[in-house]
């Protein structure tokens, strides 16, 4: 039995224009290229799906999907935009549906420069590092909270670009979209984060209600 | 801020800051959010977990892929 696998197996490598050796050095070639971008590609889906354990998954799923397809991915193009394709399509495709309707965002479109206008006083002094202000105090876990807080789209849109650094040409390949579309998205997400923003803000106490400027950190007895 | 500008675009929203003190601070700030959000998000990184994960799923499949191609060749 054991004979007669061993002799099938090497007919069809034989047969096979890639052989064990080859399929595992392409293996290993992808493996390297694509966990160069592991961790954008996990904050990007844990936007999308907005939760880590199935974020894991859909990080998993994507990469498996990218190597079967590995073949059709043309040399010389952008491998990250690619992958981000590729993580997106299995969001769309699998997760999407099991997450049900997206929920609806409860944000306000505000107007430009909200979060400058908010920190910046009315007698003239502006406000040009965000360091200088209560925004400072926001961590990452608030900061992500603020970019849930935007509809779907415009959550990957703003995650693509300003936190992982793709170009407007990678975030359209990424998304499926053209290149206005993106811009439009961003212009708007942005708004829309700025909002958020302020909110994380304000429900973490760092600001007393609107129009607060404050330089530097918020001391203890600072609000009394 | 997006580095998606032409020369001639950048120079000239340059000469206008460097003109417009308000537009100037606006700018200032604008790009001081951005990295703002940037640095701290960047924080996070993938589980250590997820990365043995994705490489035993990545052998498994170069096996599966190998046995379909195998089986699909015609025999001789």
């Amino acid at each position: 039995m054991r004979t007669l696998k061993a002799v099938s197996a090497r007919t069809a490598a034989k047969a096979n224009p890639e052989t064990h050796a080859e399929a595992a050095a392409t293996r290993a070639r992808f493996e390297d290229e694509a966990l160069q971008h592991l961790d954008a590609l996990y904050r990007t889906a844990l936007r999308m799906t907005r939760n880590p354990s199935d974020a894991e998954d859909l990080v998993q799923d994507a990469l498996v999907r990218a190597y079967r397809f590995y073949d059709r991915f043309e040399p010389g193009t952008n491998f990250r935009a690619w992958l981000f394709k590729i993580l997106t399509n299995t969001y769309i495709n699998s997760y999407r549906r099991k997450q049900g309707r997206p929920q609806e965002s409860s944000l306000e479109d505000t107007e430009d420069f909200f979060l400058y206008n908010q920190l910046s006083s009315d007698g003239g002094e502006r406000v040009t590092d965000v360091e200088d202000t209560v925004l400072d105090q926001l961590g990452a876990d608030a900061i992500q909270r603020a970019i849930d807080q935007l509809p779907p789209q415009f959550r990957t849109t703003v995650q693509l670009s300003d936190v992982e650094g793709l170009s407007y040409a990678e975030i359209a390949e990424a998304t499926g979209v053209a290149k206005g579309t993106v811009m439009s998205r961003l212009f708007r997400g942005r708004r829309q984060l700025q909002r958020a923003l302020w909110d994380q803000a304000q429900s973490a106490g760092f600001t007393g209600g609107s129009k607060v400027h404050q330089n530097g950190e918020v001391r203890d007895g600072d609000h009394l | 801020m997006d580095r998606e500008l032409s020369d001639e675009d950048i120079a000239h929203v340059r000469g206008h800051l460097n003109a417009c003190g308000g537009c100037l601070h606006i700018f200032q700030f604008e790009e001081s959010l951005r990295r703002l959000v940037k640095v701290r998000c960047q924080e996070q990184s993938a589980p250590e977990s997820l990365r043995a994960k994705i490489t035993l799923s990545l052998a498994t499949e170069q096996l599966r892929i190998q046995q379909t191609r195998s089986r699909q060749r015609p025999t001789a």
